[in-house]
């Protein structure tokens, strides 16, 4: 059981000594039961942390806002940053570092244990709910949440109303941190590794393909899914034509010839590229913490083009994302014994 | 909301797939070559793009290339152990596996992307890849889901 | 688009070209693109007249770029790049459209055919149009050679090197240099002693100032790049020094081991310490420890005991030696394909059935009988010798499919040697075709047909066994319809050549490939022989392939011309279509370092940083980047983005 006063006197005490410039963490917020991210920059706003299983965000992607705001910046803070994380979000972290976003000494991973029960999936419980709301929900153990309804508490089945990458964790505690908060729960009982990918595999290719054009044909290409990934840090998307990083060094030649690799338009063979674009790009670099299909405004179940390529990186490559900071990328490392049967 | 694409598989006899063929410059194109010096005869429909490396082709390439049209990709490189840059096939092998599942995943039929190891001495093995791809490909009809819609 | 203004320039190539592709169609089409300001089509555009209309056209209508749709880029991009040169223009600035190895020539359907020609050369229309002007890269060269092998290949490269002033390293994994030609007898077709011809050559590398040599040496890894390689060569434990053996002979009469001595085939013993030959160089005594009681004193000694000079050291190992070179001449050469795959020909069970190098070691005043033909199962003198011809070579079902070259000379001399050694002996020759092509070759296989008698039987050997002491061999005679069974008591087999034994692995070290059997793979068949596919190694003797002495020692020399016209300049010119980091876009990931394989790629100060000099232009770190921070200069993803576009018809 994580306890939640244990982490406010630590942040606070760290904001006092001067040892971090902010405290990336979790407050109570407006958007139902889910948490809001914050930056407490006083020892005093540490009593507003939270720690509860509302808190999905991931927080890593603030440590990548912090980062371009000092580079855009003429006077810049480079003070280490503190970060309250999940076991998926310092497997971010680590993803970040391995990358040399920041320097390892640059962040204060405040690590957290979800119980084993991971995080709420709202809809979920709304659904379960029928119409009622809740007003909040805490950790109870490894195998549920307690909701409180009114003033009723009930306690209900976690796997009812886990998200559903929660289910799928192979890495709950956070194995990158700086302080532990919480047993840390290693593994869970619950749903096999990348099930919702083997389950959508299974599927025949016309059923696929008619489950993805329409996915992306739905899509408005409002690249909610990118800004709210942290490795999704790219000063230029690929595939966005408009965003080009202009500077002094920026010649003519290399403004009249950017690469149009697809359109604005939101047409479907458009947003195909950008989602299977954006799906190799994060090859061997997504810790599924589920905030891209999270926050996706059209549902598109986005979680599983990851999913399912980070599945073939763990069963054919033996590769995980944010298992080791030294560790060379996926895709810039081999091996001889990697699959050669397709190729003819 | 739309109606989800049922799958054509027309044998269409005027069909000629067009194919987007990404070779390598020391051993696929070379091999390429080798095909044209012995005057094998294979199909036209591969238009050969040549690369410095199999190792070089991008992902990007691949999924430009279905969103433009092609009906089949194909993109070949050096035996493993005998890449001319020691290791680009390696890179590529990984990285273009990831793509072909990624592809499949989604629904594009699993024969469109190919890959290939053709030497510089392969020049029977090149002719008879390009002959098996576009006989597949014929079986499989146009190329409808990556391809942009104007 | 593009502000560029091109011109195509589309070849006939006589008929290769423009009987299947419709060339005016494709100038015509090319004609309408934007930026093409000229396309015209002419019947050779690699002749005189055809880059003279390039180099005009170019100056009249102020181009900046050019596409030659044409032959394969292998063959004439050097040439059109110099008459773009010429016109005023950056060679860079001209790019070749193969229509015809990749279109022309492999299609029959005209109108397919054009259509495709049409959009290779449209694609490498959008490719010119995104190239920039470079300049090579000067590079300073190691005026220094590593020759690998010391045959007589490797002797006489390294003697034409040295001899225009080159330093040169000569590594030979043998004790002694003069690989396969030292263990011959007499040579075709003047039957000179090879020893006679071969000797004042290794003695003149042994002498030379500019020559190091290095025996007992293998080459362990080779890294770098033309004109500045790095090589590691590991030298054997040398337990006798040569410089102060005085080839006295007493450390072998002590030495109690002996084993089958390889450099007879086997067919005589030598002791643990021996010296391969008589006129081996370096001129020494040498220790096989593989064959040693164990360099224990305690053990045995007896030859340290012996030395007078001293010479013999037991506690010496193995060195590393590293050294810097400019260019590499490989000269590996060649091995018999093994008996023991022959089955049907005895598998090598027989001691009387012999390979051409054992045949050449009977016949050899130095060899196991002292230049007497005896059998040797029982040292008699056979008086009915059977050779057979091909075996092994032109059989693609079983074993090689190559002719081994000069497996028909060898034998008609064998059988004329054994004539003058047996007068009174009978030679067959079974053969399935005589390839005698060289100076005075056909000559003397007549005159072992018509002068010595020998008996020439136009048929394979289905057989061959022992019975009753005699080696029967049972074959066909072709010309007269009839089978022949030979009681013979000897059988020379004239076995395939195959590549020695580490070439396979030397073209892993080297980098440099193999063809479809093995040999050390050309950079072209016909027009770049001695050249290996790596620029700076190149190829020479049989490693290359089956050849005589005559061409083995041409080649070599050809390889040795090409080296010193390699290192004739103060400086090499490197590609300049190198890697090259949009530094905004480049977030300091690594993965680009990671990858290249030429660990050409450093990261300072937060982003990566190309180094010219490495990098080899692949592109594999362009295809691993995901931001297109890194790009390789005039191959660069907006150039590939608009040729798939040009391929695609959009």
């Amino acid at each position: 059981m994580v306890k939640v006063e244990e982490l406010r006197l630590h942040a606070a005490k760290l904001l006092e000594e001067g040892k971090v410039k902010g405290i990336i963490g979790y407050r109570r917020g407006t958007a139902g039961l889910y948490a809001e991210p914050c930056v407490i920059d006083r020892p005093v706003d540490a009593a507003a942390l939270i720690w509860d299983p509302g808190c999905v965000s991931n927080l890593a992607l603030y440590l990548v806002k912090d980062r371009k705001a000092q580079a855009a910046s003429k006077t810049p803070d480079k003070r280490p940053l503190a970060v309250v994380a999940k076991g998926c979000d310092s497997r971010a972290v680590a993803v970040l570092l391995q990358e040399n976003y920041f320097k390892r000494d640059e962040v204060v991973v405040l690590g957290v244990s979800c119980e084993g029960t991971g995080v709420i999936d709202q809809r979920k419980l709304a659904a379960r709910l029928k119409g009622r709301s809740a007003s909040k929900v805490e950790f109870d153990g490894a195998d549920s949440f307690r909701v409180t309804i009114g003033k009723t508490e009930s306690v209900v089945p976690a796997t009812e109303i886990m998200a559903d990458r929660c289910l799928e964790c192979r890495a709950a505690s956070p194995a990158l941190h700086d302080t532990l908060y919480g047993e840390p729960v290693e593994t869970r009982a619950y749903a096999q590794p990348f099930a919702a990918a083997k389950a959508a595999e299974a599927a025949s290719e016309e059923e696929r393909w008619a489950q993805w054009e329409h996915h992306f044909d739905r899509c408005l290409r409002c690249y909610a899914c990118r800004s709210v990934c942290p490795m999704c840090y790219c000063p230029e998307c690929v595939v966005d034509s408009t965003s080009i990083v202009i500077t002094p060094e920026t010649s003519a030649e290399e403004k009249a010839s950017r690469v149009r690799w697809c359109e604005r338009s939101a047409g479907s063979g458009e947003s195909a590229m950008y989602h299977l674009t954006r799906a190799m790009h994060l090859a061997g670099r997504c810790v599924d913490c589920g905030e891209c299909e999270r926050v996706c405004p059209v549902n598109i179940p986005l979680r599983l083009l990851n999913t399912k390529l980070e599945m073939e990186a763990f069963e054919m490559f033996e590769y995980q994302a944010g298992d080791d900071i030294t560790q060379a990328s996926l895709l810039s490392s081999f091996r001889d014994e990697d699959p050669n049967a397709f190729v003819r | 909301m739309l109606n989800p694409t049922k799958a054509v598989a027309a044998l269409d006899t005027d069909f000629e797939p067009k194919i987007v063929a990404f070779l390598c410059k020391w051993c696929s194109s070379a091999g390429s070559d080798l095909a044209g010096v012995s005057r094998l005869q294979y199909p036209a429909n591969a238009v050969p793009i040549q690369v410095m490396c199999s190792g070089s082709v991008s992902p990007m390439y691949i999924l430009s290339a279905f969103k433009k049209g092609a009906d089949g990709v194909l993109v070949s490189g050096c035996h493993p152990g005998d890449c001319h840059y020691m290791k680009g096939n390696f890179y590529a092998r990984r990285r273009l596996y990831l793509v072909q599942k990624l592809l499949g995943f989604i629904g594009l039929e699993k024969e469109r992307f190919r890959m290939s190891w053709v030497s510089a001495a392969e020049g029977v093995k090149y002719a008879q890849v390009v002959d098996d791809f576009v006989r597949d490909i014929k079986v499989l009809g146009p190329q409808r889901r990556l391809k942009a819609r104007r | 688009m593009s502000s560029k203004r091109t011109g195509v320039f589309v070849c006939h190539c006589g008929t290769n070209i423009a009987a299947t592709v419709d060339v005016k169609t494709v100038a015509a089409e090319l004609g309408k693109d934007p930026g093409v300001i000229v396309a015209r089509d002419y019947v050779y555009m690699c002749s005189d007249p055809g880059q003279n209309a390039v180099i005009k056209a170019v100056k009249e209508n102020q181009l900046d770029s050019v596409v030659i749709s044409c032959c394969s880029p292998n063959l004439h991009e050097k040439t059109f790049r110099e008459a773009a040169a010429q016109g005023g223009l950056n060679g860079f600035q001209c790019e070749i459209a193969n229509i015809r190895e990749q279109c022309a020539w492999v299609h029959r359907d005209r109108g397919q055919a054009t259509d495709k020609a049409v959009r290779i050369s449209r694609s490498a229309v959008r490719r010119a149009q995104g190239n920039i002007a470079l300049d090579p890269i000067g590079v300073p060269v190691t005026r220094r050679v590593l020759i690998i092998g010391g045959g007589i290949a490797g002797i006489q490269a390294a003697l034409d090197l040295a001899n225009a002033g080159l330093e040169v390293i000569l590594v030979e994994k043998q004790p002694t240099i003069g690989g396969h030609m030292l263990q011959l007898s007499e040579t075709f077709p003047t039957l000179d002693c090879a020893q006679c011809i071969l000797s004042p050559k290794m003695v003149e590398v042994s002498k030379h100032p500019k020559i190091t040599l290095m025996t007992q040496s293998e080459v362990e890894s080779v890294s770098g790049f033309v004109g500045n390689f790095k090589a590691k060569i590991k030298t054997k434990a040398v337990y006798v020094d040569p410089e102060l053996c005085k080839i006295c002979d007493d450390c072998a009469n002590v030495c109690p081991v002996a084993v089958p001595n390889q450099y007879d085939l086997g067919l005589t013993n030598r002791r643990a310490i021996h010296i391969p030959f008589a006129q081996a160089i370096p001129a020494t005594y040498t220790l096989d420890d593989s064959a040693c009681l164990g360099l224990n004193p305690v053990v045995c000694g007896k030859c340290a005991d012996v030395c007078e000079a001293k010479a013999i050291n037991y506690d010496a190992r193995p060195t590393v030696k590293e050294v810097e070179i400019g260019a590499i001449v490989v000269a590996t050469g060649f091995d018999l394909y093994a008996k023991e795959n022959l089955g049907e020909y005895g598998a090598g069970r027989y001691a009387d059935v012999l390979d051409g190098l054992q045949f050449e070691r009977l016949c050899s005043a130095s060899g196991a009988t002292g230049g007497h033909v005896l059998r040797p199962s029982d040292h008699k003198e056979p008086k009915e010798v059977v050779f057979i011809q091909c075996a092994g070579s032109r059989d693609p079902e079983t074993h090689c499919a190559y002719c081994s070259k000069i497996c028909c000379m060898y034998t008609a001399k064998h059988a004329s040697l054994y004539k003058h050694h047996v007068p009174d002996g009978q030679a067959y020759v079974f053969y399935i075709d005589i390839r005698s092509g060289g100076k005075g070759y056909e000559e003397f296989v007549q005159r072992t047909m018509e002068n010595d008698g020998v008996v020439y039987l136009r048929g394979r050997v289905s057989k061959v066994y022992e019975r009753n002491g005699k080696i029967v061999v049972l074959g066909v005679d072709t010309l007269t319809g009839r089978n022949v069974e030979i009681d013979a008591d000897m059988v020379v087999l004239a076995e395939a050549m195959e590549p020695s034994t580490g070439t396979a692995e030397m073209a892993k070290v080297l980098k440099i490939g193999r063809d479809k059997d093995g040999w050390l793979a050309e950079a072209h068949p016909k027009l770049k022989p001695v050249e290996s596919v790596t620029a700076g190694i190149f190829l020479a003797g049989t490693a290359q392939g089956p050849k005589d002495i005559p061409e083995t020692v041409t080649q070599a020399s050809a390889a040795a011309s090409k080296v010193i016209a390699l290192l004739s300049k103060d400086q090499l010119e490197h590609a300049p279509t190198v890697a090259r980091v949009r530094k905004a876009l480049c977030t300091g990931c690594e993965m680009c370092v990671d990858a290249c394989p030429y660990e050409a790629i450093d990261l300072i100060d937060g982003k990566a940083v190309v180094n010219e000099v490495l990098c080899e232009g692949c592109g594999t770190c362009s295809g691993t980047c995901v931001r297109a921070a890194i790009d390789v200069k005039n191959v660069t993803q907006v150039q590939i983005h608009d040729m798939i576009s040009a391929v695609m018809g959009v």
